[in-house]
């Protein structure tokens, strides 16, 4: 009996949790259907009182909307398809071959994470300009076409695989590439698909790069567009601001919900083995 | 050197080339210059720069300012560790040894704010916790209790910026504890249970040393990735004011560089915090890396 | 297994070759498909500020006017994020690529940090090479006081005003109703704080917010009314001078009304908030956001003009900007011009005006039938700034590199007086000391 109590405590907290988590994005929600003054005036009223589409109108009629969530797109699958592939031939390297200077260069590739990105963000905005990518989505993506995360990850997974395995495919005379192809893509598809699916959200989401490459609104992301309705002099337009709010957190949501599964092992993974 | 021998060296080179490259020209590249660039006096249009040799790291030292901002920093810290790190890995030892159920739904739950920009986070966040007229205060009114006036206090305005970032990161963190402490046998912990030691001290003295190759990786990834994760939120809502007592040592060499265009300063800021992490990577390499990657 | 994944992969590379084919590969520099296809067209940049509900659609339109108007000019407009700061950070980070655009918005704030650092195109010179014939148009159209606006410690003509904004005070009518004050609200400064203690006394509500943004903008209002001066310039050397009796006791009353609970001491944006959800009886910022407080507020909301000092003249910082000429090559100077004339002219400056809710800088706009006569018997609220304009002095800038810096020291020393950490007096000596310190190690 006390242990059911406690049961029951533990999951009151956890249930609190859960709703602290969902709550900012149902209000969100919420609020892309109301008028200005009611998310002023009627703050809990959830179902908007007088639900409204104009916000949305607003955002498709005054903003090159398709174009910039196309630019969202572009970026984010070149980013993805390029680190997805560089990680891949990079893990397989790491685990499968033996070669000089291997743990150097891993430590090397490791300790990119440890660099702030403030550190590469002015020699990366001038590079970028001097060779004529400034306000171009390719000059968004160039810096970004491998990622230590993937690297780490796929290394992981690949290290799961028995070595012997691979040196009865060599004893065979089959190639390294082949290998990779018919053996190792295949058994560890579950972590590249969840790293890519990581890599696209986290690119789709990005702000801080692109706000200094971007100019035109033409070729703007879609934080940009959002970076527009706020701290401007006019004053928040907090509902418009919503509506582009949740037309930004569609995509990865709903990647996130098809592929929740892959991708919460494949990062349940990262820390176990160091 | 045999031929195989020689073909793995070339093929493993090969196959690490494309990522390699792409780190050196956007990484270590940028790494030097800006290293370069903390010793001289520019502001990014002038044509010459002005060698000062270490003046930049010296005004850095001696500004008050700097000491306030890298208490905020560890202030950063304390608090990210506490809701990242300490809150998740509690969470999942009642998860995984008390309650055992619904796991998959409390993961699945956690981990959705990851994927949403915390650029819309934070403007949520700024309605949410407007202290006026915000939901929250609205709930406290109802209470008779007050919200502080967060974005113009200190203390309280790191508080609320860290919650905006915990948001986004506390399922990541959830996960990858999860993982760490499922993965501790249950045999010894049901012995312990079977003689009747408390909960807490299981948690103590067999869970936690247990799990600390993952501990130990969350709890560098939460200081070096929580650092930058915050910038945002604080870029958003406060651009480190009041009286900077919201910005940390990244915000600071942004706000260096692009709001009074100090680029030797901010540069020097970077390096400084570069030192920093450094200082992890090397505890990381010597406790996380060393016992894992050479074992198997 | 293997063939979801393989379709998905598919399905990428399709949708990513498709979709460059649809964005005409990316986005591969408008400027340059512009060139090609319209042959010998002049391609100029424009730089503003203007974001989508602040005179952005007004931009565009304008431009698009303008484009469809001439066969040898082509202006693309480009928007930067975050201000005239953001604005600025771009220009800075462009400059040092050794590119410019042609025409650009710079916030008062940055005049002197912008005409030390950049190389520009004075009005009257680029009138004078490629439009002799209307050479008085700058005397013809603007008000004296208000063209000095753009003029820098070194008497140089940056640029002209364009969008022009000041402080105005916006009242709850319901709440003063309530509080039983008058609906015409408060004429000083004095009675403000007596309003906003009645109103917290008798109704509960906050009675006054002034805004607090990364400038001080609102601040040197309230000071240079009472009769103080932020700077004084003296044989080309700038001194500060706000931390006079004067600039104290209008600090101190600010910082009074804060520590007795009956103003706020919040974000903009939540201060904001707070009065057009009738949290918040006054508000005091600038006349820009009258069409976001018009919009989202449910009561009866009017506008006054800035308060004042007993009989003291009314002092009210320009907010805004002024446009000036970057463009480097004859070419692109003429071409940059004709379009800045273009946005002068009466009815692009109305349609300015209704897009963004500034006050227009020519003198001749507001009462024309062409300008802006119906829309401000409509808007009854912009009259409060329309009928300052007599009052409106420069935003202070303080020269040379360390402006930029000596502006943070006063955003710094505001935090710290309306956070109740140190007294007017303390704070605003202590910094006036150490702003003027930098400036004379620059001098």
């Amino acid at each position: 009996m006390k242990t059911k109590d406690l049961q029951l405590g533990w999951h009151t907290l956890l249930a609190v949790i859960v709703f602290l988590m969902l709550i900012p994005i149902v209000f969100a929600i919420s609020n892309s259907f109301k008028t200005l003054q009611d998310a002023y005036n009627t703050v809990f009223q959830v179902i908007p009182l007088s639900p409204t589409v104009q916000n949305y109108i607003h955002v498709f009629q005054k903003l090159p909307f398709v174009r910039i969530t196309i630019n969202t797109f572009l970026i984010a699958a070149t980013v993805t398809l390029f680190k997805t592939l560089t990680s891949v031939f990079a893990a397989y390297s790491f685990v499968y071959f033996d070669f000089k200077g291997k743990g150097i260069l891993y430590f090397v590739m490791l300790s990119t994470m440890f660099i702030p990105f403030t550190v590469t963000m002015i020699p990366n905005y001038l590079m970028i300009s001097k060779i004529g990518l400034r306000d171009n989505i390719w000059g968004v993506a160039l810096p970004q076409l491998a990622d230590v995360l993937g690297i780490f990850l796929l290394r992981q997974s690949m290290r799961g695989i028995p070595k012997a395995l691979i040196e009865a495919a060599r004893l065979d005379n089959i190639k390294h590439l082949k290998i990779m192809r018919d053996i190792i893509i295949p058994l560890v598809r579950p972590s590249i698909i969840s790293t890519g699916i990581i890599f696209f959200i986290n690119s789709w989401n990005e702000y801080v790069w692109p706000v200094l490459i971007l100019k035109s609104k033409e070729n703007y992301t879609l934080s940009l567009a959002l970076q527009m309705y706020i701290s401007a002099e006019g004053g928040t337009e907090f509902t418009i601001a919503m509506a582009v709010s949740v037309m930004t957190m569609i995509i990865p949501l709903v990647l996130y919900i098809i592929f929740q599964r892959y991708i919460i092992n494949t990062f349940a993974m990262s820390g176990i083995k160091g | 050197m045999n031929f195989e021998d020689k073909k793995q060296s070339i093929l493993g080179y090969a196959f690490l080339l494309p990522s390699l490259l792409v780190f050196a020209v956007f990484m270590f590249y940028p790494l030097f210059y800006t290293f370069y660039l903390s010793f001289f006096d520019w502001n990014m249009v002038k044509p010459v720069k002005e060698f000062v040799g270490l003046a930049n790291y010296i005004a850095v030292l001696k500004d008050p300012v700097t000491w306030k901002i890298f208490g905020n920093t560890v202030l950063y810290l304390v608090i990210l560790l506490g809701f990242n790190f300490v809150m998740p890995y509690i969470l999942s030892f009642i998860l995984s040894n008390i309650i055992k159920k619904g796991q998959g739904f409390y993961k699945a739950v956690f981990f959705l704010p990851s994927v949403i920009s915390l650029v819309v986070g934070s403007i949520l966040y700024i309605w949410i916790l407007n202290p006026i007229s915000g939901p929250v205060a609205i709930i406290a009114k109802f209470l008779g209790l007050s919200i502080p006036f967060w974005s113009k206090t200190e203390g309280w305005v790191i508080a609320v910026l860290c919650i905006i970032t915990t948001w986004k990161t506390f399922g990541y963190n959830f996960i990858i504890i999860l993982a760490g402490v499922s993965g501790v046998s249950t045999e010894v912990i049901e012995a312990a249970r079977l003689d009747n030691v408390p909960m807490w001290k299981i948690f103590k003295d067999i869970v936690v040393p247990m799990s600390s190759a993952t501990g130990i990786y969350v709890f560098i990834t939460t200081i070096v990735q929580g650092l930058q994760y915050v910038f945002t939120p604080i870029k958003v809502v406060t651009q480190g004011g009041p009286n900077y007592a919201s910005s940390n040592m990244i915000y600071m060499s942004y706000h260096e560089a692009f709001t009074l265009y100090r680029t030797g300063t901010s540069a020097a800021v970077s390096v400084m915090t570069m030192l920093l992490f450094i200082i992890l990577l090397i505890l990381e390499f010597k406790f996380v890396e060393k016992g894992v990657y050479y074992e198997n | 297994m293997k063939k979801y994944l393989k379709k998905l992969m598919a399905m990428s590379l399709a949708a990513v070759s498709i979709m460059s084919v649809m964005t005409g590969c990316g986005s591969n520099g408008n400027s340059e498909e512009g060139q090609s296809a319209s042959g010998e067209k002049t391609v100029i940049e424009y730089w503003h500020c203007n974001a989508e509900n602040q005179g952005g659609l007004a931009v565009d339109e304008l431009v698009k006017n303008f484009n469809e108007s001439n066969d040898h000019i082509e202006v693309v407009a480009k928007y930067n994020p975050d201000m005239y700061k953001g604005l600025m950070q771009n220009l800075q980070a462009e400059a040092a690529t050794g590119n410019t655009p042609a025409i650009v918005q710079i916030g008062w704030a940055f005049l002197d940090y912008f005409s030390n650092n950049f190389a520009y195109t004075e009005p009257q010179e680029a009138i004078n090479k490629f439009d002799s014939e209307d050479a008085t148009f700058l005397q013809d159209k603007f008000l004296p006081n208000i063209l000095e606006l753009a003029v820098n410690a070194e008497g140089s003509q940056v640029g002209i005003p364009y969008s022009l904004s000041t402080p105005v005070l916006y009242i709850n009518r319901d709440i003063l109703r309530e509080a039983g004050l008058s609906e015409e609200g408060p004429k000083t400064w004095d009675e403000v704080k007596t309003f906003a203690d009645t109103i917290k006394e008798k109704t509960g509500k906050y009675g006054f917010y002034m805004q607090e943004p990364a400038d001080f903008w609102a601040q040197q209002g309230i000071i240079e009314s009472n009769g103080a001066s932020m700077i004084n310039t003296e044989n080309g050397n700038t001194e500060a001078t706000f931390a006079s009796d004067e600039g104290i006791e209008a600090m101190q009353l600010a910082a009074d009304m804060i520590k007795g609970g009956s103003a706020l001491h919040v974000s903009w944006d939540e201060g904001c908030q707070s009065f057009i959800d009738g949290n918040c009886g006054m508000l005091y910022t600038t006349i820009a956001r009258r069409a976001s407080v018009q919009k989202g507020a449910q009561f009866d909301v009017a506008t006054v003009k800035s308060p004042l000092w007993g009989d003291k003249e009314r002092k009210v910082p320009a907010g805004g900007c002024f446009l000036a000429i970057t463009a480097q090559e004859d070419e692109q100077i003429k071409a940059a011009w004709e379009f800045e004339k273009y946005l002068y002219s009466v009815e692009s400056m109305a349609a300015w005006t209704e897009g963004t809710g500034y006050v227009p800088p020519r003198n001749d706009v507001a009462d024309a039938e062409n300008g802006l006569k119906t829309f401000l018997a409509e808007n009854e609220m912009m009259n409060a700034a329309i009928d300052q304009m007599d009052g409106v002095v420069s935003w202070t800038a303080f020269p040379g590199d360390a402006g930029l810096q000596a502006e943070q020291m006063l955003l710094d020393m505001r935090d710290k007086i309306f956070g109740g950490q140190i007294s007017a007096e303390e704070g605003m000596k202590s910094t006036q000391d150490a702003i003027n310190e930098i400036l004379a190690a620059q001098q």
